[in-house]
C-alpha cells in the first residue's frame, strides 16, 4: 500500500482523512485507486485530458513526479506520495 | 518567490500566473471566490487572484536546494489594494502550512506589493501562522 497525503482542500472528498492508503503500482494507478475510494478526486487532480493540473504537484517521497517519469512513475508499497496544490492568492471584493 | 540563506534572499524566480488561463476547478479557492472568478476576464481575474504554476514552482524550489539555498520570501501584488495580506491570502497561507511540512520547507515571509498608488508603491512583508498575522521589517541593501 501506499500512503497518500491529502491536502487540505481535497480533504472533503476523503471525510476529512489528511492521509489515506491505496494500492498502486504507477502514479496512474493511484489516482485510478483513489478515484474508486473517493469518487471526484481525479478532476480535481487531472485535467480532461488526465494530465496532472498546472496547480497541483504530485510528489514522491519528496520529489515532484514531473522530474521522474510523470504519471508512469512507479510507486511501491510503503512509499510517500502527496498531493500539493500551488501556492495562491488573492484579493476578493471586500476582502482585503 | 525569493530565496537566500541566512535571512538574506539573493535569489529571484518568477512565477508564472495561471489564473487567468486556467479559469476552472480553482482548487485553492472556495466556492465564491470560485464563481466570482469564473465570471471574470482573464485579464481581471489576474488583477485579484493568483495561482502559481505549479511545474515553476516545484522547478524553482529543485533550484532552491541545488543552489543549497532556503525558500525565504513569497511575494505578490495587490493591483488595486493596500500591501497587506486579504483574507484569502491568510486562509492560503495558512494551508501552506501543513504543505510546506511536507515539502520541509522554512517558513516563507509574505510580501506584498501593492500599486494601488501607481506613484508610490508599497511592500510590507508579514509573517502569517495559524491564521495569524504578524508585519515584519525587513532592509533593502
Amino acid at each position: 500500500m501506499v500512503k497518500v497525503r491529502i491536502p487540505t482542500p481535497l480533504r472533503t472528498l476523503t471525510g476529512g482523512k489528511s492521509e489515506v492508503e491505496a494500492p498502486a503500482s504507477d502514479i496512474q494507478s493511484l489516482i485510478e485507486s483513489l478515484n474508486g475510494q473517493f469518487p471526484g478526486l481525479k478532476d480535481r487532480v487531472c485535467d480532461d485530458n488526465g494530465e496532472i493540473r498546472r496547480f497541483v504537484n504530485i510528489y514522491l517521497n519528496e520529489e515532484d513526479i514531473r522530474f521522474l517519469q510523470g504519471k508512469r512513475t512507479s510507486v511501491k508499497d510503503g512509499d510517500e506520495v502527496s498531493i500539493v496544490p500551488a501556492i495562491a492568492g488573492g484579493v476578493h471584493p471586500g476582502d482585503a | 518567490m525569493l530565496a537566500g540563506k541566512d535571512g538574506r534572499v539573493t535569489q529571484h524566480y518568477k512565477i508564472a500566473n495561471i489564473v487567468a488561463t486556467e479559469g476552472a476547478h480553482l482548487a485553492n479557492f472556495d466556492e465564491a471566490k470560485f464563481a466570482h472568478l469564473q465570471a471574470l476576464s482573464p485579464d481581471e481575474r489576474a488583477d485579484i487572484a493568483f495561482v502559481m504554476d505549479a511545474r515553476d514552482m516545484s522547478a524553482a524550489l529543485k533550484d532552491v536546494r541545488r543552489l543549497g539555498l532556503e525558500l525565504q520570501v513569497i511575494y505578490h501584488s495587490h493591483p488595486h489594494s493596500p500591501a497587506r495580506p486579504s483574507l484569502t491570502d491568510i486562509k492560503i497561507a495558512s494551508e501552506f502550512e501543513s504543505t510546506r511540512g511536507i515539502l520541509n520547507l522554512p517558513e516563507p515571509l509574505h510580501l506584498i506589493i501593492s500599486l494601488e498608488k501607481k506613484d508610490a508603491p508599497e511592500a510590507n512583508a508579514f509573517r502569517i501562522v495559524n491564521g495569524t498575522v504578524t508585519r515584519v521589517s525587513y532592509q533593502t541593501l
